[in-house]
């Protein structure tokens, strides 16, 4: 049996709360706040005493699924891309870049906050991006 | 120490060892195994301190058979012995290691985050309770003013159910302080004072006095302190040691009987 501990940062708001995920055998069993983190002390909320959740929930999605007359269908990435992109650009021709938006969120790293932006003005040519905070 | 751990890893007395090593900068639990036998080398025993017993349970949990070795502050003790009394480990099973710990007269060295007791503000201690209180102080207030001091520490309570993850000796299935008819749901603060009184009444017994769930309070509620009373109640009622007795507390509502016997006058 293995057991490990891996330390994180909590990714659901900007504070940034210090955590640890305990895992046996590969598999997320709980998450541990970090006490010497600098920045939490070993406290967190309720989102972050929850993070192994979601990872493990039945209900999340795990392939791309594409809405084909009203239901949703299984589908490979591949094509669930080049539908998105050809949607985006009929879009785009219709009515200017303007008329997408793009919304990033905390629960992402700051990379992947930078590419969407990146996606957002330099591919759709919009500067539409804010914050799920704002929602 | 770790000539010990190595011996015990080595001649299987365990299959593994859970201790702290530095990781990332921070000194984090790190379990050891046969297989890097190495790592032991980077065994400490840090400031730190956490729940190692509690993994304990969700890895005998997952395999009953497994020898689980232990680095054991005075706490850690306790609650073992609270977990093996209520049948979340098996006493035969569990090897504990132990370390100097708490500070007390008797023992000048001591290495535990209890050490630096922050102080409280001046604020806290003028409207609501001062976590560094001792149970009599906090008995002096009159009863009116007890009431005041507690609801406005209670009041600030996020209901991040901290207290009940880390608590080592919180292990139920299903926890009453998510059952809506008793907690009602979707509510900040929680119902209080019911909220911390239930988890109170059911720390009588069981809480060892570990600290972790204050800790762990991102509001600073004194429920060290708070508990501590409780399990002074049952101590002077029961005669019953928490995490010292070797028998389950007299307030044991599981199973088919029911003993409440009071201690002899
Ligand atoms: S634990 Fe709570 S406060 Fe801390 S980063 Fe996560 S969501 Fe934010
Ligand atoms: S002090 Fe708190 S965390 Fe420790 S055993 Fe008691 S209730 Fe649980
Ligand atoms: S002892 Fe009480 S507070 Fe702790 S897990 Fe059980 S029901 Fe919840
Ligand atoms: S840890 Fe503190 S804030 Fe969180 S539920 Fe317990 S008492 Fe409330």
């Amino acid at each position: 049996m293995k057991c490990t501990f891996v330390p994180s940062i909590c990714s659901y708001c900007g504070t940034g709360c210090g955590v640890l995920f305990e895992t046996i055998d590969g598999k997320l069993i709980s998450t541990i706040p970090m006490k010497s983190h600098p920045v939490s002390g070993g406290k967190l909320c309720i989102k972050g005493w929850n993070l192994h959740e979601h990872i493990n929930s039945p209900m999340r999605l795990k392939k791309p699924l594409v809405k084909t007359f009203g239901r949703f269908i299984n589908t490979s990435w591949d094509e669930a891309i080049q539908i998105t992109a050809d949607r985006f650009k009929d879009i785009i021709e219709k009515y200017g870049p303007d008329s997408i938006g793009v919304l990033v969120s905390a629960k992402m790293s700051n990379e992947e906050n930078y590419l969407a932006q990146k996606l957002a003005r330099a591919v759709f040519g919009t500067n539409n991006v804010d914050h799920c905070a704002r929602l | 120490m770790k000539r010990k751990v190595k011996e015990w890893l080595e001649d299987g007395t365990v299959d593994l060892f859970l201790g702290y090593r530095m990781n990332c900068g921070h000194p984090l639990p790190h379990c050891f195994t046969k297989e890097e036998i190495d790592d032991v080398e980077h065994l400490l025993v840090s400031r730190t301190r956490y729940s190692l017993e509690k993994i304990a349970t969700h890895l005998a949990k997952r395999d009953p058979e497994l020898k689980i070795g232990l680095l054991a502050r005075d706490c850690n003790q306790r609650a073992i012995n609270v977990l093996t009394i209520w049948h979340q480990l098996d006493k035969d099973k569990i090897f504990a290691l132990n370390v100097n710990c708490c500070p007390s007269p008797i023992k000048p060295q001591a290495d535990c985050s209890y050490m630096s007791g922050e102080q409280t503000s001046s604020y806290k201690v003028q409207v609501g309770i001062d976590n560094l209180m001792d149970i009599e102080k906090a008995d002096d207030f009159s009863d009116q003013e007890k009431n005041v001091r507690w609801m406005y520490e209670f009041q600030k309570c996020l209901k991040c159910y901290g207290c009940r993850n880390i608590c080592p000796v919180c292990f139920c299935a299903e926890c009453t302080l998510e059952h809506k008819d008793l907690i009602g749901p979707g509510r900040l603060p929680p119902q209080i004072p019911i909220f911390h009184l239930v988890r109170a009444a059911h720390m009588a017994g069981r809480c060892i006095d570990c600290g972790l769930c204050e800790d762990a309070c991102p509001m600073d509620i004194p429920l060290r302190l708070l508990y501590r009373k409780v399990g002074e109640i049952v101590k002077n009622v029961f005669d019953y040691n928490t995490g010292e007795s070797s028998e389950q507390s007299p307030l044991s509502l599981l199973g088919e009987k029911v003993s409440l016997s009071l201690k002899p006058m």
